[in-house]
């Protein structure tokens, strides 16, 4: 009883940690730290145009993660002292980022544009930063180098790298890496055209995978099967009883009627009562067949 | 009164462009006649009714020519169908499947002969076979992946992968997958006659030894952290099925095995049959693409037949006289749990009446399922 309850005492405790590991990460506005820049224009001349029709500054964020975020709730800025300077408003479904996705923010310094529309500009920004719904937490940071091109934009070389550089073609909104990729089964099928390769090395995994379940469960029933041995070795050698290697038909009939008759005494007499349980069944005439059809003609 | 009856008229011929007569094609006649043949079998000659009369059935809700646009087809964004359609795109069905298929599976032959596991390893030699062939007929790489998978006899897993791997042609690969599984007794027996001699074909095999219950839970434990450690990928569908296996093993969660091996079961059994035969409409279905793959899928069969059988005549040469293992039940490894199973004991018995392999049949069997899963994890991690 005493076991129990700590057992519960303890499920409990799990559950509470969890909870309070959840609220906590919910606190950090979802997984918002899986956002990161991506790519930036500081000198927009004749680059892309925002909904206004004007050539201004852009930054793109990118989603990591392979589920939506939000990215409502977080700060934007170009001051590190003022970490909380841009508050990227909540409740809006335009700020929810879909999987691997992007989204934009024009650096204009016209807040009154719409949520996209940043209060600073990039032109003599040092630093962008990105902080988490808390104002404190630093998600991501880009030390803007001095020497940017007009209309050329600043990015990584394709969405996963550390690397960043001046971009031949600027993606706002896209895969900063524009080339065409084949897909791994282009790739593999370049390597192997006749699916030999294929099939040498998926049948050398499948066989692996149960060849490694075959051994252990080879050792495991052998270690079941000694087990189970040395019980039975046990009980003869403390009872010292022994071994009887042949035993006689009378003697088969004699243990049998025995325990017959134990069986018998000891029986509960609980079965030779009744329990009769009424059935019932409740007559509805919607599917009765009497009224419902008529008789076939023979 | 003229315009009167020129406006019924109109209205009634306007009613008749909406009727299915009207936009009936013979590849909808075709298709509707092979959802009937499906249903036939099922009921006549009891060829896996739980899955052809769903499927069938499935088949005939989608050859109704319907006017296109008001959201009918199993493609029509918003229709029911499409809805019900949305669990085997995204396959979360086939896991579902083998949630209940692990929670009715006893892996004891298994447990007690492990060497069996490695003819449902042998077996899936079919897979690779068809992805070869397919490869060789000019298919993609994706497609060809997909198309290898019928070889593993296993429709929740062809499905699975399928749509994964070439969406398109999903209808194609799971109708081959399941008719193929319920052909199996028409497939099987002559390769197995033609690949193992008649002194073979009577040989005795020990009756297996009894398994704990601590080693059925640990089977399904270590069984599925130890495939999916290697083949990650295949994560939904072994962590599923040795999850429902745990289910019923462990004694305690008896309530939880019942469902998942009873009503859920039924429930998406009768939804991806329907939905499956639905989405051959045929004006996605019937393609030169689709013969292709119904005869890939009968090869594949008989590759997998083949390498189960030889398997266990190679491994037989390696065993001394009393431990080897009867040959006929290497077809059992391409899973069609228990089809296959049943082929070997049927076919044994032809040679020897009291010879029955069933219960050393369900070995490979089973890990013809884990294998089928195994490879199509293998396939997703290459391809995708």
């Amino acid at each position: 009883m005493i076991m129990q309850i700590r057992i519960k005492y303890f499920l409990s405790g799990i559950l509470i940690l969890l909870a309070v590991i959840s609220g906590s990460t919910k606190a950090l506005a979802q997984n918002a730290t899986d956002f990161r820049f991506n790519e930036i224009l500081v000198l927009n001349d004749s680059n892309y145009v925002d909904d206004f029709g004007e050539h201004s500054s852009w930054i793109e964020i990118l989603n990591t993660s392979y589920s939506s975020v939000n990215l409502g709730g977080c700060y934007l800025t170009d001051d590190l002292s003022n970490p909380t300077k841009y508050w990227i408003p909540t409740g809006d479904p335009a700020t929810s980022v879909s999987p691997r996705g992007y989204i934009v923010f024009w650096a204009d310094n016209q807040p009154t544009r719409g949520i996209f529309h940043l209060n600073f500009k990039l032109e003599n920004a040092k630093t962008i930063a990105l902080f988490d719904a808390n104002g404190k937490t630093l998600i991501d940071k880009l030390d803007i180098p001095g020497d940017q091109t007009t209309d050329v934009s600043f990015g990584r070389i394709n969405d996963n790298s550390q690397k960043w550089k001046k971009l031949e073609h600027s993606t706002p909104g896209a895969n900063n890496d524009h080339n065409r990729k084949e897909s791994a089964g282009e790739k593999f099928v370049q390597m192997d055209p006749y699916g030999l390769g294929m099939t040498m090395i998926a049948m050398f995994v499948v066989f692996s995978a149960l060849a490694i379940l075959y051994i252990i469960y080879k050792n495991i029933g052998r270690f079941f099967i000694r087990r189970s041995g040395s019980v039975k070795k046990d009980f003869t050698t403390k009872s010292k009883r022994p071994v009887e290697e042949v035993m006689s038909g009378e003697v088969n009939a004699a243990i049998a009627m025995a325990l017959y008759l134990y069986q018998n005494e000891t029986h509960d007499y609980e079965n030779t009562v009744l329990t009769i349980q009424k059935v019932s069944r409740n007559y509805s005439p919607w599917s009765s067949k009497i009224y419902t059809l008529r008789k076939t003609s023979r | 009164m003229g315009t009167f009856f020129e406006f019924i008229s109109e209205h009634l011929m306007q009613f008749l462009q909406f009727t299915a007569f009207a936009n009936l094609t013979v590849g909808h006649v075709i298709m509707i006649c092979i959802g009937l043949i499906f249903i036939y079998l099922a009921i006549a000659k009891e060829f896996e009714p739980m899955l052809l009369i769903p499927i069938g059935f499935g088949i005939l809700i989608g050859n109704v020519a319907f006017a296109p646009g008001y959201k009918i087809g199993v493609y029509e964004t918003g229709s029911v169908m499409n809805y019900l359609y949305f669990g085997v795109l995204q396959g979360i069905y086939p896991p579902l499947i083998f949630l209940g298929i692990g929670a009715m599976t006893d892996f004891s032959a298994l447990i007690s002969n492990p060497k069996l596991i490695l003819i449902g390893a042998a077996a899936q030699l079919g897979i690779f076979g068809a992805y070869c062939s397919a490869l060789a007929l000019g298919f993609s790489p994706t497609e060809a992946g997909a198309i290898g998978i019928i070889g593993g006899a296993d429709g929740p897993t062809a499905i699975f992968l399928s749509s994964k791997l070439a969406p398109d042609l999903m209808g194609a690969i799971a109708i081959a997958a399941y008719s193929y599984m319920a052909l199996v007794p028409v497939i099987q027996p002559p390769v197995m006659r033609l690949l193992t001699t008649k002194k073979e074909r009577l040989i005795r095999m020990k009756p297996p030894r009894a398994v704990s219950k601590v080693e059925k839970v640990v089977f399904a434990i270590a069984g599925m952290l130890l495939t999916t450690f290697i083949v990650p990928s295949g994560l939904p569908l072994l962590g599923m099925l040795f999850f429902g296996n745990l289910l019923k093993e462990s004694g305690v969660t008896k309530r939880l095995a019942d469902t998942a091996k009873g009503p859920m079961i039924d429930i998406v059994t009768i939804l991806i049959g329907l939905t499956v035969g639905a989405s051959t409409q045929a004006t996605t279905f019937l393609t030169l693409k689709s013969v292709g793959i119904f005869a890939l899928g009968a090869a594949s069969f008989v590759v997998a037949t083949f390498g189960g059988v030889m398997f266990v005549k190679i491994i037989n040469l390696f065993l001394k006289e009393g431990n080897k293992m009867n040959p006929l039940i290497g077809n059992a490894g391409v899973s069609a749990v228990p089809d296959s199973a049943r082929v070997s004991q049927v076919v044994g018995l032809e040679y020897d009446k009291t010879n029955h392999l069933l219960m050393h049949a369900m070995g490979p069997n089973v890990a013809g399922v884990i294998g089928s899963a195994v490879a199509a994890g293998i396939l997703l991690s290459f391809l995708m």
